[in-house]
């Protein structure tokens, strides 16, 4: 296992949301489309892929997992999905990813013009990220069989983890990740996990 | 000795990394660095010596992280940080040793992107630097900064906390630009217009990373520049922490930082007192290469840099409520969507600067600049022309503007000279000069050019140069006198000859009270481009003067290939196409009706439709025949789960169209209101999408909303519930954390004010919820929303 700490990025033009998912984060859920609405997609694909700047940052530690308790090295998170997540795993790569502060602006820009065209961007970047982050998890599981990813807030583990996380990966610095007092990550569009390896 | 002896006459040798040191001396992972100031007082020490002794002239406190956010002894901290740094130069005993003390980011972004506002970091930034200076640093270092906007609000609290030298340095990424989007040039403006003392990098990949960023600095900054790499990436070898570039390497790179001009070297993460001795060596021998003065006159926004000077600039006109009253109305109702529209707007036209006038005798003109100021910095990358005969609206404005502003303006009067020359020396900006004194304006050129040269003079009291002064002489109009425009050319020739500074104009004067005023304008403008004219502050929707503009670069040898040109050119085309389709929208649309237009969701045609309609009944007749039911209608088949919210919302879009065509018909004031509702994202949340998705809802029913914002004291909200009397409140979160605000806003008016209503919603909630924290209903989605106001209000 290499504990190196791995930067990637890409501009915005190189990865595809995937236009289903952004779709359905609209809350479409049959295939009907409507001609309007296509239009604004595109519209707002393509500003979307001049603003983003795709970012991560990942590392990969060994983990030892004790009585319902998983110890990362540089944070402890007591937590059965957790655990039940990582359990026959000995180590985990720990990510956090962005779509950068570009994507914040643009979202932001649409929804004091449009209120329906702020809402499709932000699905689209919601679908970004998304896709993104399937992409640096494969980088960092490689050949290697992995454990789905587990992000703080789900299943009870608490939004405060990603200031451990964050302050491991450095990524205040690598990303330009900040949280506020609520835990809520800026720029929006941004995830931390952890994700199991097993072996 | 006084660092400011020595920096831009020799070069100047910082340390290096901090953290990594006090990790190999037993820092734990989570334990806070600046704690060791006082529990390793010693090990920190050691540090700032081994530097001193490997040829370091400044050492860096370690505060990077000291401030009130983080520490409720700060002072102690700070005191015992300074001193550690003071001990060891002391130690050391040579001469040329100085402390800078370190500023690092904050760890919050600011507003808009985030949630805290520009003087609140400026008075966390001013409690750490007076303590700084207060035990004694002879320097500040603000580093490692990767957003432009908390950058400045580092240096405004430096500035007004102390007198020392300010030295500056961002982070910025393989792109080339800030976290937040801002490149070389926009930093070396903004920072220059600030009057710090050297500015440069830091941190970031890697020194072969940060060379090609340097050598811009090199070309576009007259101050002397800083550079101080990481040691590349950070890794685990045998347990311990490592980097993937070595001393030898990371020397290399310091010869070619050197030789290329850079004035102070030093280095960041993972780099050592070895690191800097060999940069030293291999240094110290390459003769200095003293900063040079660049004529370079820029102004930014927080993603770039326009430079005045080369090709004409054109400065959009359209921000500025003179002569219109639909502009003046929406000042005096707040509406920032119409200024932004107008901003986005001429954008789109190609205009490079945005001039900002929201002067209105009735209105705040301090509060609404700045309100304007920062909501076009919030969504458009121009920089921005600050224009305002007030100068306490032009301070303000210029305080948080998020880059180097145009001022418009200054002019001869000793009065207005004595008003805007400190604010520009102390918040920076490039000034617009108006050549008119105590006299009036001169008739001659000569006379204008008199002027000029007297702010010019005036100017370097401040230190402000003539790079950053912009002569206006002032077009006037030709009806009323033939001469000026010859004059206004002649003059424009004249003061680029004689004094060599940057001309300006506001070229629509030109022709005031003539007709077909655009004929006049766009053969003034070329004209006066070709007398050497800078900038244009004009009408970028004015077709003549856009097609005068691109022809004249052409011609002038400004558009390399007439790319440019012939881009317009195809461009143009496709607008004609464009309106030819908009002709059979039209014509299809003859054969439906408004209520059609609506329901696909189709603005422009709703638009049009509305007016066809008003010119059949009345303005009443038209809302509740055809853009009421056509709604209800979108709205049931939302509800039915037949059409989707991104239509919903595009029918909403279109039916405000069509009640804006209904509003002009309607003799003013004559608008009715079904009622006022209060809309908030709570306290901590800043996700406003769906509350803004509701607040259009509304407004197309009929609702007068008055929308807080997000991240909203449970107590504002309360606040305005009672001095507006609001019969329904509406409160949004989204996330599990932030609940706990609505639960408490909710609690503070159904104590306070037990008559009003409140409506919730968001991801997180559930109707138990809304039950359980005394909410008077829950709404699932915009609709519902829409629905329960209708039953309180009818």
């Amino acid at each position: 296992m290499s504990e190196s700490l791995i930067f990637i990025s890409k501009n915005g033009d190189e990865t595809e949301p995937n236009k289903k998912e952004a779709f359905r984060y609209m809350g479409y859920k049959s295939s009907e489309k409507n001609d309007v609405i296509e239009e604004l997609y595109s519209d707002c694909l393509a500003e979307l892929k001049k603003a983003a700047s795709y970012k991560a940052v990942y590392r990969e530690v060994p983990i030892s997992l004790e009585a319902g308790s998983v110890d990362f090295g540089f944070c402890k998170i007591e937590n059965a999905n957790l655990y039940k997540n990582l359990s026959g795993c000995s180590s985990a790569v720990i990510f956090a990813a962005t779509l950068g502060a570009g994507a914040d602006r643009l979202i932001m820009r649409y929804s004091k013009i449009s209120p329906a065209e702020g809402m499709i961007c932000d699905c689209i970047a919601s679908s970004a990220i998304e896709v993104w982050c399937d992409e640096v998890n494969e980088k960092a599981v490689g050949e290697k069989t992995a454990k789905p990813r587990f992000s703080p807030g789900y299943g009870g583990v608490s939004l405060t983890y990603q200031k451990d996380i964050l302050a491991f990966l450095d990524a205040e610095r690598k990303l330009g990740i900040t949280l506020n007092d609520s835990m809520m990550m800026s720029p929006k569009k941004s995830v931390t996990a952890f994700i199991g390896i097993k072996g | 000795m006084n660092i400011r002896d020595l920096l831009g006459k020799q070069r100047l040798y910082f340390d290096g990394g901090m953290g990594t040191l006090l990790q190999s001396a037993g820092l734990k992972a989570g334990e806070l660095p600046e704690m060791w100031n006082l529990t390793h007082a010693e090990d920190v020490k050691k540090i700032h010596l081994d530097y001193f002794n490997a040829g370091s002239n400044v050492v860096t406190t370690n505060t990077f992280g000291a401030n009130s956010l983080k520490f409720d002894n700060l002072e102690e901290i700070i005191a015992a940080a300074v001193k550690n740094a003071k001990d060891a130069a002391k130690q050391c005993g040579r001469e040329d040793c100085f402390v800078a003390f370190d500023v690092g980011p904050l760890g919050k972004m600011l507003e808009p992107l985030g949630d805290m506002s520009f003087e609140r970091a400026v008075e966390i930034f001013s409690q750490s630097i007076s303590l700084g200076a207060k035990h004694g640093a002879d320097l500040i270092i603000i580093e490692t900064m990767n957003d432009s906007y908390e950058t400045k609000a580092a240096v405004i609290a430096a500035k007004e906390s102390c007198d020392l030298p300010i030295f500056v340095s961002n982070v910025f990424d393989e792109n080339k630009k800030l976290m937040t989007g801002a490149d070389p040039k926009a930093m070396i403006a903004m920072l220059e217009g600030l009057r710090v003392d050297a500015i440069g990098m830091n941190c970031s990949l890697g020194p072969k990373q940060m060379l090609s960023v340097a050598e811009e600095y090199m070309k576009y900054s007259s101050l002397p520049v800083i550079v101080q790499p990481n040691a590349g990436m950070p890794r685990k070898e045998n347990g311990k922490t490592v980097f993937d570039v070595g001393a030898e390497e990371f020397s290399d790179y310091a010869v070619q930082m050197a030789e290329i001009g850079v004035s102070v070297l030093g280095g960041c993460c993972g780099t050592t007192p070895e690191y800097i001795k060999k940069v030293v060596e291999k240094t110290k021998d390459i003769p200095y290469k003293a900063p040079e003065s660049k004529y370079i006159t820029m102004v930014s926004s927080y993603t770039h840099a326009v430079e005045i000077g080369r090709v004409p600039v054109l400065i959009g006109e359209r921000i500025n409520p003179t002569g219109k009253a639909k502009f003046k109305q929406a000042l005096r109702d707040k509406n920032i969507a119409y200024i932004i529209n107008e901003g986005v707007r001429q954008q789109e036209k190609g205009v490079h600067i945005l001039d900002v006038n929201v002067g209105l005798p009735e209105i705040d003109e301090d509060e609404m600049l700045v309100t304007a100021t920062k909501e076009l910095q919030s969504v458009l990358d121009l920089p921005l022309q600050l224009d305002s005969v007030k100068a306490s609206s032009l301070q303000k404005a210029m305080r948080i503007y998020n880059g180097k502003p145009l001022i418009n303006s200054v002019n001869g009067k000793q009065e207005s000279m004595d008003a805007i020359l400190p604010l520009v020396k102390k918040y920076g900006g490039t000034l617009i000069a108006l050549t008119i004194d105590e006299n009036g304006i001169p008739d001659t050129a000569e006379g204008r050019c008199e002027i000029a040269e007297k702010i010019v003079n005036e100017c370097k009291k401040y230190g402000i140069e003539k790079k950053d002064i912009i002569v206006d002489p002032l077009a006037m109009t030709v009806s009323s006198d033939d001469q000026s425009g010859k004059v206004t050319l002649e003059s424009v020739r004249l003061i680029k000859q004689k004094l060599g500074l940057k001309t300006s104009l506001g070229v629509s004067n030109i022709s005031f009270g003539l007709p077909d005023r655009e004929n006049i304008n766009a053969l003034f403008t070329a004209l006066a481009f070709q007398m050497g004219l800078d900038c244009a502050i004009m009408n970028p929707y004015s077709a003549a003067m856009m097609r005068s503009y691109h022809t004249y670069l052409a011609l002038s040898g400004n558009d390399k290939n007439c790319l440019g040109y012939i881009d317009y050119a195809q461009k143009n085309k496709t607008e004609t196409v464009t309106v030819t389709a908009d002709n059979k929208v039209q014509e299809q649309s003859d054969v439906s009706s408004l209520q059609r237009a609506i329901i696909k969701g189709i603005k422009s045609d709703a638009y049009s439709q509305a007016k066809l309609s008003l010119a059949e009944k009345d303005a009443l007749c038209v809302i509740n025949d055809e853009i009421v039911p056509a709604l209800d209608t979108v709205g049931k088949q939302f509800e039915e789960k037949k059409m989707y919210l991104p239509s919903l919302l595009m029918s909403a879009e279109a039916a405000s169209k069509a009640f804006e065509a209904v509003k002009e018909a309607m003799p003013e004031g004559k608008s009715e209101s079904k009622g006022k509702i209060i809309l908030a994202t709570v306290k901590g949340d800043i996700h406003d999408i769906g509350k803004n998705i509701v607040k259009t809802l509304l407004e197309n029913y009929g609702y007068d909303v008055i929308d807080l914002g997000k991240d909203v004291e449970p107590e504002t909200v309360l606040e305005r519930a009672k001095t507006e009397n609001i019969k329904l409140v509406g409160l949004s979160a989204l996330m599990t954390t932030t609940t706990e605000a609505m639960a408490e806003t909710v609690r503070l008016i159904n104590e306070n004010l037990p008559a009003t209503k409140t409506v919730v919603g968001g991801a997180v909630l559930t109707k138990e919820f809304a039950e359980m924290i005394g909410a008077s209903h829950y709404a699932k989605d915009a609709m519902e929303t829409v629905r329960y106001a209708e039953d309180i209000f009818c």
